[in-house]
């Protein structure tokens, strides 16, 4: 596996944790990811896939946990 | 000529030293389902997931945006719990802390007893500013601040939502009951955190990796 890939994996599941929707959610649809683009073999093809992964994990999966606390924080404490 | 030269490149104005200490706890995260132990003594704990208070979460973002505006330039974390607090350390570290002081301390403790200890190490430190959260999540005592601010005998910004900090005054906005109040005090201060201070930002892998070092 391309260290790269494997990074992006690891840094997926680092932020599942926090997920709200739960970390197998999370695990099932990286999979899913993962396995359609495991014919890439062109570096340059690689690093394009892995830079929309991190781009996802930075900005979508975070900005879904941040809203989900800020949320129910504010749901609790006004 | 040297003293023209001098003139014509004046040295920097010796900013002096401004360190933020910010204490953080570590609670049962926000979203897990509370149980209470089957003996019924109290709340289940054990092999919960645990994370920063969220309150501890926007004082420490507090915090780092006061050092990256340049007003403060150190950063010290301080946490009280068992040996596990080193992790929400590891978490303040990541958002931007610069050090990090970890009293170990197995069971229960009041807010009393924080207080009396983060005083010790106030005076160990001598920080300008304390940050800390308005409440914990789990005992919601929202006493510590206001406590430590007593024994220090240093003004508060409780309930804060909004922080300016000018040579050696701080300007706080309190979210009371009847609106936002405004406040301003002299350095050194307590200031207590709310919701609506800042966003904090999500410690980005890498910044955990490093800081695990």
């Amino acid at each position: 596996m391309h260290p790269l890939v494997r990074d992006l994996y690891k840094r997926i599941i680092i932020v599942g944790k926090d997920y709200p929707a739960g970390l197998e959610h999370v695990r099932r649809k990286a999979k899913e990811a993962f396995m359609k683009n495991k014919d890439l073999t062109d570096e340059v093809e690689i690093k394009r896939a892995v830079a929309r992964g991190r781009w996802y994990v930075r900005n979508e999966l975070t900005a879904v946990i941040q809203l989900k606390k800020y949320r129910t924080i504010k749901d609790r404490y006004y | 000529w040297p003293s023209l030269l001098f003139d014509l490149y004046p040295p920097p104005p010796q900013a002096k030293r401004m360190r933020a200490l910010v204490a953080v706890k570590r609670v049962v995260d926000y979203a897990v389902k509370i149980r209470v132990k089957g003996d019924k003594s109290g709340v289940e704990t054990a092999g919960v997931k645990m994370s920063m208070n969220p309150f501890c979460e926007i004082a420490v973002e507090e915090a780092v945006r006061l050092k990256e505006k340049k007003v403060v330039e150190e950063i010290v974390a301080v946490s009280i719990g068992p040996k596990q607090s080193a992790d929400t350390l590891r978490t303040a570290l990541a958002m931007g802390a610069d050090r990090a002081v970890h009293i170990n301390h197995d069971g229960i403790l009041q807010p009393l007893a924080v207080a009396k200890l983060l005083k010790a190490v106030v005076d160990k430190e001598s920080p300008d500013v304390v940050f800390v959260g308005k409440q914990a999540i789990d005992d919601d005592a929202n006493q510590t601040g206001q406590m430590l601010a007593g024994l220090l005998g240093w003004p508060q910004g409780t309930f804060c939502s909004k922080l300016e900090i000018a040579d050696k005054k701080a300007t706080v906005e309190r979210e009371v009951d009847g609106g936002i109040e405004t406040v301003s005090m002299g350095l050194p201060a307590v200031i207590t955190a709310d919701l609506r201070l800042n966003d904090p930002r999500y410690a980005t892998l890498p910044n955990i990796m490093k800081a695990k070092k």
